[in-house]
C-alpha cells in the first residue's frame, strides 16, 4: 500500500475560547464549526476510508475533501442529534455511508452497472483493529497532536521554552526515556524542578486536549464521555 | 506532529493522572473508577493518613458538596472537597478496606446476613431522601461491605448519571423513586447472587422486590422505610404488605411462629385426652 498523506487538515487559525460545536451549528457560523472539525477529523476520516474501503493515498484524499465540501453543503451539523450518538460516531456513519455511496457509484460507472464492493477488511491483515478502531485511534493522535501544537506555541509565547523541552525529553520520548536527574543535569536545575515542570507541561496539555474536545462535542455530558474514554 | 502509538498511549496516562501539586495529598495508586471519575488512593501528609481521593471527569464540585452533607453510619465521610490545578473537582474521603458487594455474595453469606446489608443500604437510602439527596446508580459495585460488617453506599449521583442496566429504572427522569427501583433490583440481585446455584429467595422477599420494581412508580413502595418495615415483617414471620399469600403458606408461617404455643396446646389437648381415657377404664 502507498504511503498515507502528510495532510492533516488546517492549523493555526482556531477561535482562542472554543464554543461548542452545536452552538456554533446554531448562531449560524457552521464554517468555524467545520474548520474545528476538519482540524481535528480529517486525518481520521482520510485513514478510515483508507482501511476500510482499501482506496489509495490520492483517491482517500479525494473522498475525504469532498465528504467535507458535501458536510458543509448539506447541513450536516443541523442534522446531528446530541441524544442519538456522539458527534465522533454520527460523523464515522456519515463518512460510511458516503464514501460506500461514492465507491458504489465508481464500480458502476467502471462495470457498466455492476456493483462490486471490494473486501471491507482486506487492508486489516497483520492487524487485529477494526476499521471502526483505526478511526477512533487517528482521532486520538490527532486530538494530541493539535493540543501539542498549541502547547509548544503557548510555551514559546510565554518564554516557558525549557518546560517544553523537559516535556518533550521525557513525554514525547519515542525510545527509552531519560531520567529525572539525567534531565536535572542536563538543564542544570534541580530534580524537583524536572518534576514540576513535566506535572505543569501535562497540566496544560490536558487543558489543551479538554477545549479541543469542548469545541466538537454536543455539551457537557458528551465532553464527559468522550474525556471518560479519551483517559481510560 | 505525528506520535507513535507507545507515546500517543503515554501520553493519554500521564494527562490524565491528577497533578495533586498545592494540595495535602501524594498519589499513591489507582483504585477503580466510578459512575464520574477516577478514585485513587493517597497520603494526606499533614495527618498521614491514606485517603481515598475521587477526581471527578469534569466541573462537577456539586457531587461534592452533595455526598458532604450527608451524614450517616453507611456514608463514606468527606473529609475535604478541593479543586486541582487544572480544574477538576475532587474530594477526600475515608478509604474503607472491603469489598464490593458483589465480591462479597461470592463468599455466599447467609440470607440473615444478605438482609443485613441491604437493610443498612436502605437505611443510607431513607436517609439521603429525607435531605433531598438521591443516589441515582444503586447496584452492587457502588456498595462496600467492610472487614468488620460494615456497609458503606458509594459514589452518589450527580444529575448527569443516566443508571446501570438491570438497575435503573425506566422512567426518564430519576427521582427518589428511582432509588425505590434500584433497591428492589438489589434485593433481588444478593438472593439470587453469584449463580444458579445459590438461593433463589423466599416467595415474600421476591414479592417485596418485585413490588420495588414495579414500572409505575406509584405502584412501587411509597418510600424506601416502608420497603425496610416490609423486610422487617418477613424476618419477623409476619406476613409482608407485598405478597398476596396463599392459604398454605400462611398456615405454615402461622405454625412456625407459634411453635411453643402449638406444643403446648397439642400437650394439654394430649394430657385431657389420657385423663378422659383413665376415667373410662
Amino acid at each position: 500500500m502507498d504511503r498515507d498523506t502528510a495532510i492533516g487538515g488546517p492549523h493555526g487559525h482556531f477561535p482562542s475560547t472554543q464554543v461548542s460545536l452545536l452552538e456554533a451549528a446554531a448562531s449560524g457560523v457552521p464554517n468555524e464549526a467545520l474548520e474545528r472539525v476538519i482540524a481535528l477529523y480529517w486525518k481520521p476520516v482520510y485513514r478510515f476510508i483508507r482501511f476500510k474501503f482499501g482506496k489509495d493515498n490520492e483517491d482517500a484524499k479525494d473522498l475525504t475533501q469532498s465528504f467535507f465540501a458535501s458536510a458543509l453543503e448539506r447541513d450536516f451539523f443541523a442534522r446531528f442529534d446530541p441524544s442519538k450518538a456522539s458527534f465522533r460516531t454520527y460523523l464515522r456513519m456519515a463518512v460510511e455511508r458516503f464514501a460506500a455511496n461514492q465507491h458504489a457509484a465508481q464500480n458502476r460507472q467502471k462495470r457498466g452497472g455492476d456493483i462490486e464492493f471490494e473486501p471491507l477488511e482486506e487492508q486489516a491483515a497483520g492487524t487485529t483493529e477494526s476499521p471502526e478502531q483505526v478511526f477512533e485511534r487517528e482521532w486520538q493522535r490527532q486530538l494530541f497532536a493539535l493540543a501539542l501544537d498549541e502547547l509548544r506555541a503557548h510555551c514559546e509565547a510565554s518564554g516557558k521554552q525549557l518546560q517544553f523541552a523537559i516535556f518533550e525529553a521525557y513525554d514525547l520520548a519515542g525510545a527509552e526515556r531519560p531520567s529525572y536527574a539525567g534531565l536535572a543535569a542536563q538543564h542544570g536545575i534541580a530534580e524537583t524542578s524536572v518534576t514540576n515542570h513535566l506535572a505543569w507541561a501535562r497540566r496544560m496539555l490536558r487543558g489543551f486536549v479538554t477545549e479541543r474536545l469542548r469545541g466538537v462535542t454536543s455539551g457537557e455530558r458528551e465532553l464527559r464521555e468522550e474525556m471518560r474514554r479519551l483517559w481510560t | 506532529m505525528d506520535l507513535s502509538d507507545s507515546v500517543l498511549d503515554h501520553l493519554r496516562h500521564t494527562a490524565a493522572l491528577p497533578d495533586l501539586t498545592g494540595t495535602r495529598y501524594e498519589l499513591e495508586g489507582e483504585i477503580g473508577r466510578g459512575g464520574m471519575g477516577v478514585v485513587y488512593r493517597a497520603r494526606d501528609r499533614d495527618l498521614d493518613r491514606r485517603v481515598a481521593l475521587k477526581v471527578l471527569d469534569a466541573e462537577m464540585e456539586g457531587e461534592a458538596r452533595l455526598i458532604a452533607r450527608l451524614e450517616h453510619p453507611a456514608i463514606v465521610p468527606i473529609h475535604e472537597t478541593g479543586r486541582l490545578p487544572d480544574g477538576r473537582a475532587f474530594y477526600a474521603m475515608k478509604l474503607v478496606a472491603g469489598v464490593r458487594l458483589d465480591h462479597y455474595l461470592a463468599q455466599a453469606p447467609s440470607l440473615a446476613e444478605r438482609l443485613r446489608v441491604i437493610r443498612r443500604v436502605g437505611e443510607a437510602l431513607a436517609y439521603a431522601h429525607t435531605t433531598g439527596a438521591i443516589h441515582r446508580d444503586l447496584k452492587p459495585q457502588n456498595v462496600m461491605v467492610g472487614e468488620f460488617g460494615e456497609v458503606y453506599v458509594m459514589d452518589w449521583g450527580m444529575d448527569a448519571v443516566a443508571g446501570t442496566p438491570g438497575f435503573r429504572a425506566p422512567e426518564t427522569r430519576l427521582d427518589r423513586f428511582s432509588d425505590i427501583y434500584a433497591l428492589g433490583a438489589l434485593l433481588a440481585f444478593v438472593l439470587t447472587s453469584p449463580g444458579p446455584q445459590a438461593l433463589a429467595g423466599p416467595s415474600a422477599l421476591r414479592a417485596i422486590a418485585a413490588k420495588a420494581m414495579q414500572a409505575d412508580p406509584a405502584a412501587r413502595y411509597p418510600d424506601t422505610t416502608a420497603l425496610l418495615a416490609d423486610i422487617e415483617r418477613f424476618q419477623e414471620g409476619l406476613a409482608v404488605g407485598a405478597w398476596a399469600e396463599p392459604w398454605g403458606h400462611r398456615l405454615r408461617r402461622f405454625g412456625s411462629r407459634n411453635a411453643v404455643l402449638l406444643w403446648l396446646l397439642a400437650a394439654y389437648a394430649g394430657v385431657k385426652f389420657v385423663l378422659f381415657f383413665l376415667r373410662n377404664l
